[in-house]
């Protein structure tokens, strides 16, 4: 035995992952929230068109491009904010801080999206409330406020981050919030098939 | 010594022995320590019961018909129903849960040997968001809003207002977010900040059972808030499909307040009870590790939000919903079993705490049998291969009950089983608490009031269920065939008298904490481990100071204070 290393100090207790553990009850409690959702979607749009209905109202204009395009920038920001807590751990905060801003940047564009296919959808202007347009309009209106609340998140992170709270020692914050973005592309991506893709 | 030097010391004196310091208007409204904004939940979650038993008690008067005469008339169906509904959105979310969450939050951080709650001003947060909004849907409800109307084609006639029944259903988004962010807040604490050397499996049983039930309570809460949400959607702009039409958005939120779902609001009953009756007892849990996979099990079958009438209307007939209905019982029962167990292999000393635990467990376990006599019709059905005609008549009687008050009769006692369970909670912790033990008379005497008050108003409703009284009773329709309407009302008016007794026993608690604690009167001598506590929040000062521990605790097992002989015996 090396008696250099036996005579060390003990190592300091683990660090509390608080933001961790609360992080992953939030997520899951988001994702109950989109799947109490989904589950009334899939369950009542089943119903309309066992019936022989149609669920999407005839002129509605539900078209893939802004979906597709929402999808392609959340793809991309998974990428970027991996890129911050890869900085983070490696002392870089420039590039981290770089990376939160790119973040937040794709989530203001992500946004404008929604806001634009929302106009756009014309789900009631002709023929009046639907059901498909109540939910959707719960399922998109909900995400967007989930996803204001995960760039909340990570504005604060990164304001921390700049204040030199996190680094390659306390990592848990840019952690916590990159998990809750995650989290959130997830449920787009099943936005995407469920409502959009497969209408 | 000087006349300044006495003065000091003499408040020393008064600190160490534990009166509640509020610290003035700024200390409340200020704070986020967490034993300060326990007590609030407390207080709050208290008088909010006596507001929720006070509307159950008008509930059942106007079911009361002496004759052809009802001696309480809301003159229409919708202000029934605005009572009625208030009556349970108040009992669960202004007294069940911030009882619970009060409790925990006060408790939870002593439990785990932790400095304070994790993340206390997101604590702080949930308090006032929590209060805020209850207090917004009260008025709201007043102000003829509430959770929908049964009967839309009068609610205009009768002055209901579509913008205060938005606002009611934003408020309790805002209770629900409140109470789900503070239980976020105890469930980082228990799982990050307990000291070293407490496993899960060592906490003590009723951390134990908060984290079990707060797990069910995040999981299933945000399905009810996106219920909610979808109801608030469809409501804007007066021209409601489905979702938010009037007489649908109580449908689409009741499975809260029904079977499987209500039994995950007393789950931390039986941590309560896990506590008090070792304590009383004088020696260690026997079986802690089944007890603890009994709270779990107990969680597991309780998590109900998938059993949505509205969307599933046959859901009661189905196979997941009448399994869970059955087997309710059984982690109810291993946790009894283990709990008397433990009394006979000990030396129970009574006291208040321990019979309101016990008529809190007894509420509970009538509510589970409920339970499985409310599925038994969909579980004989299940074997009418064997049958006869006899078979389909009993079957047929059996299904008949789930339309009834039988409903209303297992979420009374389960709810109000976990009220007295808190009650029991506060008793024994009151020293803890408040710095003062309460009146051991005056519990006794609630726990009695209690016990009568259920069996009444609880038992009522159970017969009146077999005698196929509907459970809408705001509906004039509730009435149509029942057996023997005589006894239905009779039991009725022996309901109103079993409610009024529960709102006695309630105050009886109040009146008790406002003397002991708040006029000072109670007994303040050996507070700080009064009944010979196992867990570390006897380990520490009544009430504990700024930071609860002088040092980290270290434990080896679950009941670290227990001294060895008496642990001794313990077989797990």
């Amino acid at each position: 035995m090396n008696m250099a290393t036996t005579n060390l100090p003990a190592a300091p207790p683990a660090r509390s992952r608080n933001l961790l553990v609360a992080t992953g009850f939030g997520i899951a409690g988001t994702l109950m929230y989109f799947g109490g959702i989904f589950g009334v979607y899939l369950r009542e749009r089943a119903q309309v068109r066992s019936s022989g209905g149609s669920w999407i109202p005839d002129k509605a204009h539900i078209e893939l491009t802004p979906p597709g395009m929402i999808i392609w920038t959340l793809l991309i920001s998974v990428a970027v904010i991996q890129w911050a807590v890869y900085s983070i751990k490696r002392d870089d905060r420039q590039h981290a801080l770089l990376a939160v801003g790119t973040t937040l940047l794709m989530g203001a564009m992500v946004l404008v999206q929604h806001g634009w296919q929302l106009s756009q959808m014309n789900l009631v202007a002709d023929e009046g409330p639907t059901t498909a347009a109540t939910l959707i309009y719960t399922i998109v209106g909900s995400y967007m406020v989930a996803f204001v609340i995960a760039m909340i998140f990570v504005a604060l992170m990164g304001f921390r981050a700049l204040a030199g709270q996190y680094s390659s020692r306390q990592t848990d914050g840019i952690v916590a919030a990159s998990l809750y973005w995650y989290s959130l592309v997830f449920i787009y991506f099943i936005i995407w098939i469920a409502v959009f893709i497969a209408k | 010594m000087t006349e300044n030097q006495t003065e000091t010391e003499s408040n020393a004196a008064d600190s160490a022995s534990g009166p509640l310091e509020i610290g003035g208007l700024a200390g409340v409204f200020g704070t986020s320590d967490h034993k300060n904004l326990g007590r609030l939940y407390i207080l709050f979650g208290l008088s909010g019961g006596m507001f929720a038993l006070i509307l159950n008690v008008l509930v059942r008067f106007e079911r009361i018909n002496i004759g052809s005469v009802g001696v309480l008339d809301f003159g229409s169906s919708n202000q029934f129903f605005q009572t009625w509904s208030l009556s349970r959105t108040s009992l669960l979310f202004f007294c069940v849960l911030p009882l619970l969450i009060g409790l925990a939050t006060y408790l939870v951080p002593l439990q785990v040997g932790a400095p304070a709650l994790s993340f206390p001003r997101a604590a702080a947060l949930a308090f006032w968001t929590w209060l805020i909004g209850i207090l917004i849907h009260v008025v709201t409800v007043f102000a003829d809003g509430g959770l929908g109307e049964p009967d839309p084609t009068s609610q205009f006639a009768q002055g209901m207002d579509p913008e205060a029944t938005e606002l009611s259903m934003l408020s309790i988004a805002m209770v629900v977010f409140g109470l789900l962010l503070a239980t976020v807040c105890i469930l980082a604490t228990i799982i990050s900040q307990r000291p070293q050397g407490m496993t899960l499996f060592e906490l003590p049983l009723f951390s134990w059972s908060i984290l079990v039930a707060g797990g069910i309570w995040v999981l299933a809460l945000p399905v009810w808030l996106s219920n909610l949400a979808i109801s608030w959607v469809d409501f804007q702009g007066g021209d409601a499909l489905r979702y938010g039409a009037v007489e649908n958005i109580w449908d689409q939120l009741s499975w809260l307040w029904s079977q499987p779902m209500v039994f995950a609001f007393a789950i931390p009953l039986l941590g309560i009870a896990g506590d008090i009756v070792p304590v009383s007892a004088g020696v260690s849990q026997r079986q802690y590790r089944v007890q603890q996979i009994a709270i779990g099990a107990l969680g597991g079958l309780s998590f109900g939000a998938f059993a949505q009438p509205f969307f599933n209307p046959d859901v009661t007939n189905q196979a997941v919903f009448v399994i869970m209905g059955l087997l309710v019982l059984v982690p109810i029962l291993a946790f009894l079993g283990g709990l008397a167990d433990t009394s006979i292999k000990g030396s129970p000393s009574i006291s208040a705490h321990l019979i309101l635990s016990m008529v809190g467990m007894l509420a509970l376990l009538v509510g589970a049998g409920a339970s499985a006599f409310y599925v038994s019709g969909p579980a004989v059905g299940a074997i009418q291969e064997i049958d006869d005609s006899w078979l389909d008549g009993l079957i047929s009687w059996l299904r008949d009950v789930q339309g009834t008050v039988l409903a209303t009769a297992v979420m009374d006692h389960v709810l109000i089983g976990a009220v007295i369970g808190s009650i029991a909670g506060i008793y024994f912790w009151a020293p803890k608490l408040f710095g003062y033990k309460l009146n051991r008379n005056a519990g006794m005497l609630a726990a009695l009031a209690l016990l009568g008050g259920l069996v009444l108003a609880g038992g009522s409703n159970i017969i009146n269920g077999i005698l196929d009284e509907g459970d809408e009773v705001f509906r004039s329709s509730a009435y149509d065939g029942v057996w023997d309407s005589g006894a239905v009302e009779f039991l009725n008016v022996v309901g109103g008298i079993g409610s009024i007794l529960l709102l006695a026993g309630l105050g009886l608690v109040l009146v008790d904490i406002t003397i002991s604690v708040f006029l000072q009167k109670g007994d303040a001598e050996d507070v700080n481990d009064p009944w010979g506590g196992h867990t570390l929040e006897w380990a520490t000062d009544s009430p504990p100071p700024i930071g609860n521990f002088d040092q980290p605790p270290v434990v080896e097992n679950e009941r670290p204070l227990l001294s060895p002989v008496a642990a001794g015996g313990d077989e797990l």
